[in-house]
């Protein structure tokens, strides 16, 4: 590991030049207050200071909509595996997203393993970006513990005035920090004021909800029977905003899409939802979640409590867009907070 | 190779604009063409059948006796019968009319004439005679269309999404129009259409139909939490879905 500054005089210049020679992602104001992940050529196209984007950068790893086999009746069961890819480099993604990124990772990589998303990781290089500040009410990433920097990177940066701090965190960050050298070496002083950025964080980043995260498994547990879980199905139109926007969430619906020459065709996923009507729907038409409380009911047992149980990682990561997005302002702080009230009962 | 399949085109109360998607469609109807025979399509040929149909597509809703009859005769004649865009499949805006008493809108549409036209209320074609497929939508959305014409060649089942127009507008990564302060009716209107008006700047108008199971007590209080005038929100879902109301009868 090494560390770099990057002068803002230079910034501009960095972006130019970086766009030239690779696809750049960056976050990008779409008014509103909305933010989306859109292909920049400079510096100036995208907004450092942002609320997390609309959907969070997981969908350059799993995109919405993808196709994975070709098929055509003749070759029998021999069906050919496609990988749409390509090289791009993600610029500014929050602490809350690369732990997103962190949690799809262990899940992809589990058997069996999803060969589109792995060959997408490799031909994704992170460049992440530190929050001085809360973007605003409806983030919990103090609790999540993902407010600071802690690997699942390549690159690094922390705004601190003058200058972007700049963590080479991977071989893969290396190559570029070479080939783009507009890098001077941290000195004693920019380690300083790092420090004193992460010190000023420490008191303005403070657990959201009064929970320690490691007790939220077992308050699930103990309030499966609640009647909060019906509260929120009175609330939810089942619109899936909650699911579509979560940057763990990684359910997908599968079926064939078959040419006009009724022979050839590719077999597609699309981002599916568990909030969703027809998501616990079998043949017959029997649904397993028919009741919109049970399925909010699965969303937060799926963050706080199977995934833990499973792969020992927590898959909220306290980036706060299912709140935000939410119509029917079902606030996760909040039924946290009531789940627990009548835990201590 | 066995014979094209032979397809025809009808159209009743409607617009006709659904016909003039497909017609309109490019390059995607020449490979349509080589997968189908067009036997009868008012709107772009002149030439009539006097055979069975393999696949009916039908348009426009059913307003009156005559209508009935010739959609029944149509149903008899096809082995398979798609009913495509919103007037045929949810009744659409024709809806409107079942608003006012039958003799009122007879008059005010034919004034002395209208003793010679015989009306009934706005029915969707399914609220008629059995239907097989269903594209909705005002208009259709092409490429919708274009799989649910391939699942009918091939005899297999076509599920439209029930799920909201939420869904695909989040996808597609859109401000949401609730933050814009407009009123949308995507979280209660089935998907399917790609979010098609939203992507476009447009508002949904709920043309495709309501999810099959609305949380209507949570709309109503997103509704009321938003300061939107309830009336509003009903008049917008009656413009498309009126002919809701005959399936509880």
């Amino acid at each position: 590991m090494k560390n770099l500054i990057l002068s803002k005089e230079r910034f501009e210049h960095f972006i130019s030049l970086l766009a030239k020679k690779h696809n750049v992602m960056g976050p990008v104001h779409k008014g509103y207050d909305n933010f989306s992940f859109q292909p920049i050529k400079t510096a100036a196209e995208m907004t450092l200071k942002y609320v997390p984007t609309i959907i969070p950068p997981k969908k350059y790893f799993m995109p919405q909509y993808e196709s994975f086999l070709e098929y055509d009746k003749t070759w029998g069961e021999n069906m050919k595996a496609v990988v749409e890819s390509e090289a791009l480099v993600l610029f500014g993604v929050h602490t809350c997203d690369i732990a997103g990124i962190k949690a799809l990772n262990i899940v992809f990589s589990d058997r069996p393993r999803d060969y589109n998303y792995l060959s997408r990781k490799k031909d994704v290089t992170i460049m992440g970006l530190e929050c001085n500040e809360y973007c605003d009410e409806f983030a919990s990433c103090a609790m999540m513990n993902n407010h600071l920097p802690d690997g699942g990177y390549d690159l690094f940066f922390t705004d601190l005035g003058d200058f972007f701090f700049v963590e080479v965190s991977t071989l893969k960050g290396d190559v570029i920090v070479e080939e783009i050298p507009v890098f001077e070496e941290a000195l004693g002083r920019h380690f300083k004021e790092l420090q004193g950025l992460r010190a000023r964080k420490a008191k303005t980043f403070t657990n959201e909800v009064g929970i320690e995260y490691q007790h939220v498994p077992k308050i699930l547990s103990d309030t499966k029977e609640s009647l909060i879980w019906n509260e929120l199905g009175d609330k939810c139109l089942a619109c899936g905003n909650c699911t579509n926007v979560c940057p763990t969430c990684y359910c997908f619906n599968i079926w064939d899409e078959v040419n006009l020459d009724l022979k050839t065709g590719k077999r597609v996923r699309m981002w599916d939802s568990c909030q969703n009507e027809g998501y616990a729907k079998v043949a017959g038409g029997e649904s397993f979640r028919e009741e919109r409380s049970a399925r909010q009911k699965h969303r937060f047992f799926k963050k706080f409590k199977y995934m833990v149980d499973r792969y020992a990682r927590f898959f909220c990561t306290g980036c706060g867009r299912c709140s935000r997005t939410c119509m029917a302002q079902i606030n996760l702080k909040e039924t946290l907070k009531k789940l627990k009230e009548e835990y201590a009962r | 190779m066995s014979p094209k399949p032979k397809v025809a085109f009808f159209d009743f109360a409607c617009c006709e604009g659904c016909q003039l998607q497909v017609a309109n469609m490019g390059e995607e109807l020449l490979d349509i063409l080589g997968a189908i025979d067009v036997v009868e399509f008012r709107e772009v040929m002149s030439e009539k059948w006097d055979q069975n149909y393999d696949v009916a597509v039908v348009e426009g809703s059913i307003t009156d006796n005559h209508a009935v009859e010739r959609i029944k005769k149509i149903r008899e004649r096809s082995k398979v019968l798609i009913a495509y865009g919103s007037c045929a499949t949810i009744g659409g805006v024709n809806g409107m009319k079942n608003n006012f008493p039958l003799e009122e809108i007879r008059k005010s549409v034919y004034g002395e004439s209208a003793k010679f036209f015989d009306t009934i209320p706005t029915h969707a074609v399914g609220q008629v005679v059995k239907v097989d497929y269903f594209v909705t939508g005002c208009p259709v959305y092409p490429p919708e269309f274009v799989k649910v014409l391939k699942c009918a060649l091939m005899g297999i089942n076509y599920e439209v999404p029930d799920y909201a127009v939420c869904v695909e507008c989040k996808l597609n990564e859109n401000v949401c129009m609730y933050e814009r302060g407009l009123t949308c009716l995507g979280p209660v209107t089935r998907a399917g259409c790609n979010s098609w008006c939203i992507n476009n700047g447009n508002i949904c108008y709920g043309c495709r139909g309501m999810v099959s199971n609305p949380n209507i007590k949570g709309a109503q209080d997103v509704i009321a939490r938003y300061n939107i005038d309830m009336d509003l929100v009903q008049n917008k879902m009656n413009m498309y879905n009126k002919c809701r109301e005959l399936n509880k009868k």
